[in-house]
């Protein structure tokens, strides 16, 4: 008796210690990013990160100004969700009230194969078809802009938003679609009126999901964007050159000498990212916990 | 009430083990790894066998000779294994400072801060020359311009020159390519034409050589600087005139120095090369090295 | 079959067959169901009534593979026929149904969902809301918190509310679909009271396995077993005098 209850207790404590092993590493990854980060401030004003319009790591007076940055990474993102978002439920719409079942049954398991597509490669795609095409049709002077690295975050963040969105909106049960159309309504407008909007808390979940994809994303976007440090106006900024957070981590990372300034500049940054991914999550969860009227 | 007890100490005493474990961890993050080396060695017979593996990193200015070399000097010696890596010269630098790699290339030379960074990790920075280098300013074949003043080059560069018109081109805006802070060429670039002064920040900043080449051949309004090696028919390399008259990017002008934009190409060991390291290093710098560079479109140091 | 109803007949179904892909669910039904009564619908579970109940508003078009032929007149009118709009169909037929299922919206919203759609001028909403609410007995206990979510209401509550948003499009038929077995015996009597007092606006047929129920409250009742119409008649003469073996054996208990 004795030994069996050993035995259960043995395996709830070794469960329990893989679920701590994965808090107890984000909890010491983000000290060590913080504390990384912090020690920038020693030799450099906390408002000077803050404000400063430039980005400046290896002059001789260096600057760390995270505006520019931190709208970059701003802009390309919100330009994907504009984006991926509309398109993808109205994929998700279709996959789950529209197609027929054989068509449903090939597009859905084929937009997760999207999902699984290297970011590089949608770098590469974009460099080399993307960017030309936009530098063409829009006559600017570059196709390296903040548009090119949104259409492609947008494309990576599709199949997230559809497949979830999908999910969601298939789970709303059938009878309240039902007593919608045993009202007189048309097919349409229970869709509209009835089905997305019950569906909503799992449809905000999948734009967040998105939205924290972009963000993050390093590859793609300094591939295409251009990696001007200016500070982008909205919507013009869209056709500029912009720089992301990511992308100032991945192409500075590897030159600089270990605890100088700069290193812990491009920790600060990545603190900064790593808080803005969190207050996304945080939202997240508010948004569905909200849009809780829900089944 | 003692089951309890024991639970929660057991419980405990994981957590700390695995935290203890992690901050054991992070303690070993700033050691290097050691890379291989061996060299040349006597086997039984008395022949000498050369064997190993090294790696340069750095540069992506110096890495298309780099590449070549590396090819032949393993055509030679098979048992050998050289492995080449870009990234820009401060990485290459920042690589030997951290003792992980051989070899540093680099477009540029190690400054003081860096040097004092590496004898601070034990390590001591040995410069070579290995090759002559040109920057060339390029521009697409379509475009009026076909010389430049530095002064005209530098308002271009630090943003105070925008139209091509100012320039006696069409009235276009310009768009300026560039490097990011990594390269040697930006530094180069930056020291002998902007000074003190900053780039422009609309200036694109890309990765690699090729990168920028690629950006110039795409837009007929771009400009931007790369290695000699890269220059090709789809760009057009602009004559610059830096007091002395205008000077083309040619060949001669590069190694007569006359062109204003000329460099050497380094190789940075930690102290003098020994084992295979050596035996490369002698490679590259005899007759047959120095062949590869005027293969890879840059100049013989001698 | 009566045909001789006091208020005239509403709908007149004959020779009614419906498949599902290849199984026959209903065979060759004929009926015709007086206005302005309470019809029930009696029989053992996979009998049919329920089948037979979404004929009437056209709701088995949302089943695929399921195949319909005979008529089914309302008012004069065959339903089936290829000029119909089914939306419209489906505004004067309305459906409650078994389990309730109010849309996830404040109660308000849930009313005026119907007349919304059918492009009822905003001013006029809030009327609506008001008297189909009381129409389905509900305004007295929620008029003041018109805005909550319908999904905060007891179950009772929420079939009355189902009950009222039907009401709100002014239909002329309701269907109910077994409405009360998910709901406490309390409910069930609110629900029973209120439907007495709808037949005397509109049509109302009940399908319901509780024959209690269909003796309390109906004034017709039939009959289905296996997908056939045994027997229709009025309510009284079905329980007290059932003209069929099988009538009589379902109504006495032999089997169920």
């Amino acid at each position: 008796m004795s030994n069996r209850y050993l035995k259960e207790k043995g395996i709830e404590s070794l469960l329990f210690a893989s679920g701590a092993v994965a808090v107890v590493a984000l909890l010491l990854l983000c000290l060590f990013l913080f504390k990384e980060g912090a020690l920038l401030f020693e030799n450099y004003p906390v408002s000077d990160f803050l404000t400063d319009r430039r980005w400046l790591p290896t002059s001789t007076n260096p600057q760390f100004g995270l505006l520019p940055l931190l709208f970059g990474s701003l802009i390309v993102t919100v330009g994907s969700i504009l984006f991926s978002v509309p398109l993808g439920i109205a994929a998700a719409i279709y996959i789950s009230e529209i197609a027929n079942p054989r068509v449903a049954n090939f597009l859905k398991p084929f937009t997760e194969l999207l999902a699984g597509i290297p970011s590089v490669v949608y770098g590469f795609f974009g460099l080399v078809i993307v960017v030309p095409m936009i530098q063409d049709t829009l006559q600017l002077p570059t196709g390296q802009t903040a548009l090119t690295g949104s259409i492609m975050l947008g494309i990576m963040a599709l199949p997230t938003i559809i497949s979830i969105s999908e999910d969601a909106i298939s789970s709303v049960p059938r009878s309240i679609k039902e007593g919608s159309l045993a009202l007189g309504s048309t097919k349409w407008q229970t869709i509209y009126k009835v089905t997305v909007p019950a569906a909503l808390s799992g449809i905000s979940a999948a734009v967040m999901l998105g939205i924290g994809r972009a963000i993050g994303e390093t590859m793609t976007v300094m591939m295409v964007t251009g990696n001007s440090a200016i500070i982008p106006g909205f919507p013009s900024g869209l056709f500029e050159s912009v720089r992301t957070m990511t992308a100032t981590i991945a192409l500075e990372m590897g030159e600089v000498p270990q605890q100088s300034d700069h290193f812990h500049a491009l920790f600060a940054v990545g603190s900064v990212l790593f808080i803005t991914t969190l207050i996304l999550n945080i939202v997240a969860s508010y948004i569905k916990r909200r849009y809780r009227f829900s089944l | 009430m003692k089951k309890h007890f024991l639970r929660n100490i057991a419980i405990c005493s994981i957590v700390l083990l695995i935290l203890m474990s992690a901050f054991a961890g992070v303690g070993c993050v700033d050691q290097g790894e050691d890379t291989e080396d061996s060299g040349t060695t006597e086997d039984a017979t008395g022949e000498e066998t050369v064997s190993g593996e090294i790696g340069i990193t750095g540069s992506t200015t110096v890495l298309p000779y780099s590449t070549l070399a590396a090819e032949e000097f393993m055509i030679q010696y098979p048992d050998t294994v050289i492995s080449v890596k870009g990234g820009g010269s401060g990485v290459g630098i920042a690589a030997m400072i951290d003792s992980t790699t051989d070899i540093a290339q680099a477009s540029r030379q190690i400054k003081d801060s860096e040097i004092e960074e590496a004898n601070n990790n034990g390590v001591e920075p040995l410069e070579h020359a290995i090759a002559w280098d040109g920057i060339a300013v390029v521009v697409h074949p379509k475009n009026t311009v076909s010389e430049l003043t530095f002064d005209q080059l530098r308002g271009i560069f630090n943003g105070s020159i925008t139209s091509w018109a100012d320039v006696g081109g069409e009235d276009i805006e310009i768009t300026v390519i560039g490097r990011d802070s990594a390269s040697g060429t930006y530094e180069y670039f930056k020291e002998e034409v902007l000074g003190e002064e900053e780039f422009t920040e609309n200036a694109l900043s890309l990765s690699d050589n090729g990168l920028v080449k690629e950006g110039v051949v795409g837009n007929e309004r771009a400009i931007g600087y790369i290695g000699y090696a890269y220059l090709d028919e789809n760009v057009k390399a602009v004559a610059l005139d830096a007091g002395n008259g205008l000077v083309e990017a040619t060949p001669e002008n590069i190694k007569s120095g006359d062109y204003p934009l000329a460099r050497q190409l380094y190789y940075y060991t930690n102290g003098e090369p020994t084992g295979l390291t050596k035996v490369y290093m002698d490679f590259v710098l005899s007759d047959a090295g120095q062949e590869i560079v005027t293969e890879s479109g840059y100049f013989p140091i001698k | 079959m009566s045909d001789d109803f006091a208020n005239g007949t509403e709908i007149a179904v004959k020779g009614l067959n419906l498949w599902y892909g290849k199984n026959h669910a209903l065979h060759d039904i004929s009926i015709n169901i007086p206005k302005n009564s309470v019809t029930a619908f009696i029989g053992p579970s996979g009998c049919g009534k329920s089948t037979f109940l979404r004929c009437l508003n056209r709701m088995n078009d949302l089943i695929p593979g399921c195949r319909i032929e005979g008529d089914v007149n309302i008012n004069g009118e065959d339903i089936y026929s290829k000029d119909v709009d089914v939306v419209d169909l489906r505004k004067r037929v309305g459906m409650v149904f078994q389990k309730p299922n109010p849309f996830p919206m404040s109660i308000h919203d849930n009313i005026a969902y119907g007349p919304r759609i059918h492009g009822i001028k905003k001013k006029e909403i809030d009327g609506i809301v008001e008297g189909a609410l009381k129409a389905g007995a509900l305004w007295g206990e929620v008029s003041d918190r018109m805005g909550i979510s319908a999904l905060d209401l007891s179950g009772g509550q929420q079939q009355r509310l189902c009950i009222a948003r039907t009401l709100a499009v002014k239909p002329e038929v309701i269907l109910f679909d077994e409405p009360c077995s998910s709901l406490d015996p309390i409910s069930t009597g609110k629900i029973e009271d209120l439907i007495l007092k709808l037949k005397k606006d509109y049509t109302i047929v009940i399908v319901t396995h509780n024959m209690q129920q269909a003796a309390r409250i109906s004034d017709y009742t039939a009959f289905f077993l296996l997908g056939d119409l045994i027997e229709f008649g009025k309510t009284g003469q079905i329980f007290e005098n059932p003209r069929e073996k099988a009538t009589e054996d379902y109504i006495t208990g032999r089997f169920g």
